[in-house]
């Protein structure tokens, strides 16, 4: 049933996204920029031989490779650009495609979007806040922003002197106000941590987002399915995380339990053992019910490099983080996605995987411009 | 005499001799510890040398290592956190003291650093992803800073050292090739103006007892002489001069002739 009308709405959004995802990268891709020299090579062939080079071996420059990919994007990059200039270019290229996605959505899936865009929101509030209390001139954080979160009324967060009034007259009007209001004061704003803050609204916007997908009708579907399964992945992501995270600092056990979103596989008793671990064997028995993150924590905490553990991507399984078997987990999450059909859920997926491509991307140019080579392959590619 | 150095304006006196003697002592015993002391500073600097070059290659791994682990936070943060981390942090955690060392009496200055344990401004940023990774680049820059603060204090210690062994080497080579000399010149100098002067008091009080043995020798021939005549008169007056009192005869004879005898024309 639900497909039945699904395309009348977001057909359109759907197939462009699954056009975007046959442009990302492929591991045939990555193992030619893992060959690379440099980022941006002055001995680099003519325009003419790209297209043959981009499938067999040739260890040429970075902007070369992503050629096909980016295109004009990398055209106006400056010559021997920094990483952070390559990645910031890569993201104008979500940015951009993100919102034809926008422009192009309308009901429940422009909703849906504007919902991804939210965890940006929360950055870029963060950042303003922590601009305010220091009392900085706001105007120049604007610009180190993230484009995606930005919403019409972020500009006017500048006018905002001090913090009463920034959360009175300003946050009010913004859309993240439903997760300031019963959660922080404006003394909260001023007292607590900002991560805290941060933390507290991000926790509050999956909650939401969580129950946008599990009520709205229109995602009755393979939506609910997915992105319950995505989001509670996040939850608990972002619970061990900010548990693993918080040892060792001033943060306490009951606010570090304020910050645990209320729902994902590990809700509500493994919260409440993350909430009480006080280091990381803790965290592992707390995980250890869920079968997917005992794994993890088997191949990182207790057997480092045991496991086999995240070995599909791009790297030996013994350089591997937590982290980096979160984000593969996510990764191969995200590609799963596709297989389903109707569904906004395509977007959520392609952004993140799109994320992770300019992160491999960045993490590549680095490893070459730092020439340290033996960690290039600590990189995440799921096609 | 005089050489190229010259030497000092001085009357070449004997108080000036020994003034110049004593100056000459001093200044060699000023020599020989200046030289010890450049020597000695002279293998200091060596040393820092060696050691500056060491920590600059250490600087440039630990630098490698600190900036990938900023690319490490960058890829699991998958953000800047810069501005935060500058916003957050408030207190000072790695604190720089500085000392005094003393090397054969130059003060070099020597950066110590130390961290405030407990200060921890940016504990809590990424938080939610990334937060070990951020740690962990913490420690490394924290090391990278350690390893800068030592360079910093090696070359401190290598400029002012270059300094002092200039000016030590410069007082040395001045004290071996202007002072030492000049001093030694004018001693010579006050030396042999003090023989001449030997020389020419010599001279003079031999010409004086010359004259003067002279003087005796003719006084003596003529009290000689007085005392022969007298004894020849003597013996003539005895009788027993026949030859002499004749002359003396004839010329008291003429004598006596013109006492005795009137001219008559």
């Amino acid at each position: 049933m639900e497909g039945l009308f699904f395309n009348t709405n977001g057909g359109f959004v759907e197939g462009v996204v699954r056009g975007y995802r046959n442009t990302l990268l492929t591991g045939q891709n990555y193992s030619n920029l893992v060959q690379c020299e440099t980022i941006d090579g002055k001995y680099s062939l003519s325009s003419s031989d790209r297209l043959s080079t981009t499938l067999k071996f040739s260890p040429i420059d970075v902007k070369l490779q992503l050629g096909p990919a980016y295109g004009d994007f990398l055209a106006a990059l400056p010559p021997n650009p920094s990483t952070s200039a390559l990645a910031g270019k890569m993201t104008d290229k979500l940015v951009s495609e993100f919102r034809y996605l926008v422009a192009q959505s309308v009901g429940s899936t422009a909703k849906f979007l504007e919902y991804l865009t939210y965890g940006y929101m929360i950055d870029n509030i963060a950042l303003l806040i922590t601009g305010t209390l220091h009392e900085r001139d706001t105007r120049e954080l604007l610009e180190r922003c993230h484009p995606l979160g930005w919403f019409e009324t972020l500009p006017v967060l500048c006018v905002a002197s001090n913090i009463e009034e920034l959360y009175n007259s300003v946050l009010i009007e913004t859309p993240l106000a439903p997760y300031f209001k019963g959660s922080l004061s404006h003394q909260d704003l001023d007292e607590l941590n900002i991560e805290i803050v941060r933390n507290t609204l991000y926790k509050n916007y999956l909650e939401d987002f969580h129950n946008f997908v599990q009520t709205h009708p229109d995602f009755s579907g393979p939506t609910r399915e997915i992105m319950s399964e995505i989001l509670q992945f996040e939850a608990d992501r972002r619970a061990i995380n900010i548990t693993l995270n918080s040892f060792g600092t001033e943060l306490s056990k009951q606010e570090r339990r304020k910050l645990y979103p209320e729902f994902g596989n590990l809700y509500p008793e493994g919260s409440l053992m993350l909430s009480r671990a006080d280091d990381i064997e803790g965290v592992a028995l707390a995980v250890s019910a869920v079968s997917d993150y005992k794994s993890f924590f088997d191949a990182v905490g207790l057997s480092q490099g045991g496991g086999g553990m995240g070995g599909m991507g791009g790297g030996p399984a013994d350089g591997k983080s937590l982290e980096d078997l979160f984000y593969q987990k996510e990764m191969e999450m995200s590609k799963m996605v596709f297989t389903r059909q109707f569904t906004p859920a395509v977007v959520y997926a392609w952004m993140k995987l799109k994320e992770q491509e300019i992160r491999n991307v960045t993490w590549i140019s680095e490893c070459i411009a730092q020439n340290q080579k033996e960690r290039i392959g600590n990189f995440i590619s799921v096609f | 005499m005089s050489g190229a150095v010259g030497r000092e304006p001085v009357f070449p006196t004997r108080q000036s001799l020994g003034l110049m003697k004593s100056k000459l002592k001093g200044a060699e015993t000023g020599h020989s510890l200046l030289k010890r002391k450049s020597e000695a500073l002279t293998k200091r600097f060596r040393e820092i040398t060696r050691r500056i070059d060491e920590a600059k290659r250490k600087m440039g791994r630990v630098m490698q290592i600190a900036a990938f682990s900023l690319a490490e936070v960058s890829y699991a943060v998958g953000g800047d956190i810069g501005y935060q981390v500058q916003e957050s942090a408030k207190q000072a955690r790695f604190r720089v003291r500085a000392k005094q060392e003393n090397v054969s009496g130059v003060f070099l200055p020597q950066f110590e650093s130390y961290t405030q344990e407990g200060v921890n401004d940016f504990a809590l940023t990424g938080l939610g992803k990334g937060g070990q990774q951020i740690q962990r680049c913490r420690e490394t820059y924290a090391r990278a800073v350690e390893t800068l603060v030592e360079l910093a204090s090696l070359q401190t210690a290598f400029l002012i050292l270059d300094e002092v062994i200039k000016v030590v080497n410069r007082r040395v080579n001045a004290i071996e090739h202007v002072i030492i000399p000049r001093t030694e010149n004018t001693i010579k100098y006050i030396n042999s103006e003090l023989d001449e002067l030997d020389r020419e008091e010599f001279y003079r009080l031999k010409k004086v007892s010359g004259k003067k043995q002279r003087d005796t020798a003719a006084a003596d021939a003529e009290i000689l002489a007085a005392r022969k005549k007298q004894e020849a008169e003597e013996a003539a007056a005895g009788g027993s001069a026949p030859a002499k009192p004749e002359p003396e005869a004839e010329a008291a004879d003429v004598l006596g002739e013109n006492e005795d005898n009137d001219v008559i024309f």
